[in-house]
């Protein structure tokens, strides 16, 4: 079930009501029950038994932590849960890539007795919780979290179903507290978390999936396009996957506030950021703090004498911090190398920083309006050659893209109208009305202050809009995949 | 208590010519101490005061206060 069927829109008034009709004592099970329901209606009945499997072992390995009090014993259980965790990863997203590039590295045949055959497993939500779980043993490990006694509360934090396929990772230390309160309707959380939803769905399904009509047709057969379509279908894709994702958190965070439940926002205008590092603070919050906390600190401090002040070891823990990223994505070179190229662009700006800042004191350009759009549109194109890889159906059809992004207008035309005037229009009409309410709301004016009239009007051309101008309501979202 | 030693070497690192520290002060509070600062921190910490802390002591470090008092107990 995804946010954007007809079967959502049904379950979520029946699970608010039973959440709001139940006694308070009792409303953990039914959000924890309502959780399971939804992860078993994708209809791939192991993913619900992976899902108990890795909470049960993070739970006891949790409570095992906090009660052992010799540092070795610690640590063999801290190592052993993360093992057990990532084995369960590695096993349902990476064994058949790993046996194909083994096959191919040894030349093996496709009936080779070395290596087992093993089934594609359908892996949706397994990447976001293991994630979590990990997050949660490493934090009782390092003494910044208690663990969480209450079996039923611990499990609906790993499932909590606006969470559970696509994040944003939640830190227990977020989530758990907000648990444990006592519910009070909250009519201004009703009405924030209803538009957030609607908010979502809009970027989701008009725009977002506008703009894949367009990226599919070129990245699905590239070589029946050169020069200016190309370089468009990459500003394109660089615009749907931040709405479908950003379009996906924004739901994720309306249904949280019905339930009167804070989730983590995940995006903050990311193309808007003046350097890659920037950019990371932006864009996929939640996963960039993970990957910051959890592999970049500990190797940057394990690696702290490599080169002067510490600067090679610093690099090299960036490299290895984005090629996990790269990996985390899925069993595809193209992202190892999307991955690689984050590493790449933040281990050079390590050494680059310095002669940076004087480069921009000689230039007196230093805080000047000129200089913060520049780095804006380098960082936004550095980004979107990184997208290169990660749309790409191959590693071929991306070096194809790279090489032909320059060779000239192309049939640009054939792009543009593909799909008629019509459409076109849509597109860069919704483009502009959501940019026009970005402007509204980074002003400091919120929704909810307007008079009633003008609300109303507001939540009417929504829907409006919505029923009129989506695009297959029922496609699936670009971040469930990994 | 934070010393005006270690509030020394913390402000060197910063480029910082004054800021107010106390023990519940945390690095998101200070200007300019991201992850990247933090580890030059943490190596002029152990090159002003001759030590050598553990990955996992860094790691676990929530204040200012708690630094000082890690660092208190090595050099003790």
């Amino acid at each position: 079930m995804t946010f954007n069927s007809l079967a959502f829109f049904l379950f979520l008034p029946a699970v608010w009501l039973a959440f709001y009709a139940a006694a308070d004592r009792w409303r953990w099970l039914v959000l924890l029950l309502a959780s399971y329901a939804f992860y078993a209606a994708l209809g791939v009945p192991y993913l619900l038994g992976v899902l108990l499997g890795v909470t049960a072992i993070t739970y006891g390995c949790g409570l095992m932590l906090a009660r052992a009090g010799e540092e070795t014993k610690r640590k063999r259980i801290f190592w052993g849960s993360v093992g057990v965790n990532l084995s369960v990863l590695v096993g349902m997203k990476y064994l058949p890539f790993l046996e194909e590039n083994l096959k191919r590295l040894f030349h093996l045949g496709q009936k080779s007795p070395l290596l087992p055959v093993h089934p594609v497993l359908v892996g949706i939500g397994v990447s976001y919780f293991v994630l979590q779980a990990i997050s949660y043993l490493a934090d009782i490990y390092l003494e910044t979290q208690e663990p969480e006694t209450h079996v039923g509360r611990f499990a609906l934090y790993m499932a909590f179903f606006p969470k559970l396929l696509q994040g944003p990772i939640e830190r227990a230390g977020d989530l758990l507290p907000q648990l444990k309160q006592t519910y009070r309707f909250d009519y201004d959380n009703m009405r924030s978390g209803l538009l957030l939803f609607a908010w979502g769905l809009v970027k989701k399904v008009v725009i977002a999936d506008r703009l894949a009509l367009y990226v599919n047709a070129v990245y699905g057969d590239v070589h029946a396009w050169s020069g200016l379509p190309l370089l468009l279908a990459t500003y394109f894709y660089a615009l749907q996957i931040y709405f479908d994702f950003s379009g996906y958190t924004d739901m994720a965070l309306g249904v949280g506030r019905l339930f009167n439940l804070r989730l983590t926002q995940n995006f903050k205008s990311p193309y808007l950021a003046t350097s890659v590092a920037d950019f990371w603070r932006r864009w996929h919050i939640s996963f960039s703090r993970w990957i910051l906390d959890y592999i970049f600190k500990p190797l940057q401090m394990i690696w702290r004498n490599w080169g002067t002040k510490g600067t090679a070891g610093m690099a090299m823990a960036l490299l290895v911090t984005f090629l996990a990223s790269g990996v985390w994505h899925g069993a595809r070179w193209g992202y190892v190398v999307w991955g690689v190229t984050h590493g790449i662009y933040l281990a050079v700006s390590v050494y680059w920083n310095p002669h940076q800042k004087k480069l921009h004191k000689v230039l007196r350009l230093e805080k000047t309006g000129v200089l913060r759009v520049w780095q804006m549109v380098v960082t936004f194109h550095l980004i979107c050659f990184s997208w290169i890889f990660f749309r790409a159906e191959s590693l071929s059809d991306a070096l194809y893209v790279m090489n032909n992004l320059f060779t000239g207008l192309g049939n640009y035309r054939g792009f543009l109208f593909q799909h008629g005037t019509t459409e076109l229009a849509a597109l860069l009409m919704g483009l502009s009305i959501i940019f026009a309410v970005r402007l509204l709301w980074t002003s400091g004016r919120e929704m909810p202050d307007y008079p009633g009239w003008l609300r109303w009007a507001g939540y009417v051309s929504l829907v409006e809009w919505l029923l009129l101008f989506n695009i297959d309501i029922q496609r699936a979202f670009l971040y469930f995949q990994f | 208590m934070v010393s005006e030693k270690l509030k020394g070497v913390i402000l060197r690192e910063l480029d910082l010519e004054d800021f107010d520290m106390v023990d519940s002060t945390t690095a998101s509070m200070v200007p300019g101490w991201d992850s990247l600062k933090h580890v030059r921190i943490i190596m002029a910490i152990e090159e002003a005061y001759d030590l050598r802390f553990r990955t996992l002591e860094v790691i676990r470090l929530k204040s200012v206060g708690e630094l000082q008092a890690l660092i208190d107990k090595k050099t003790a």
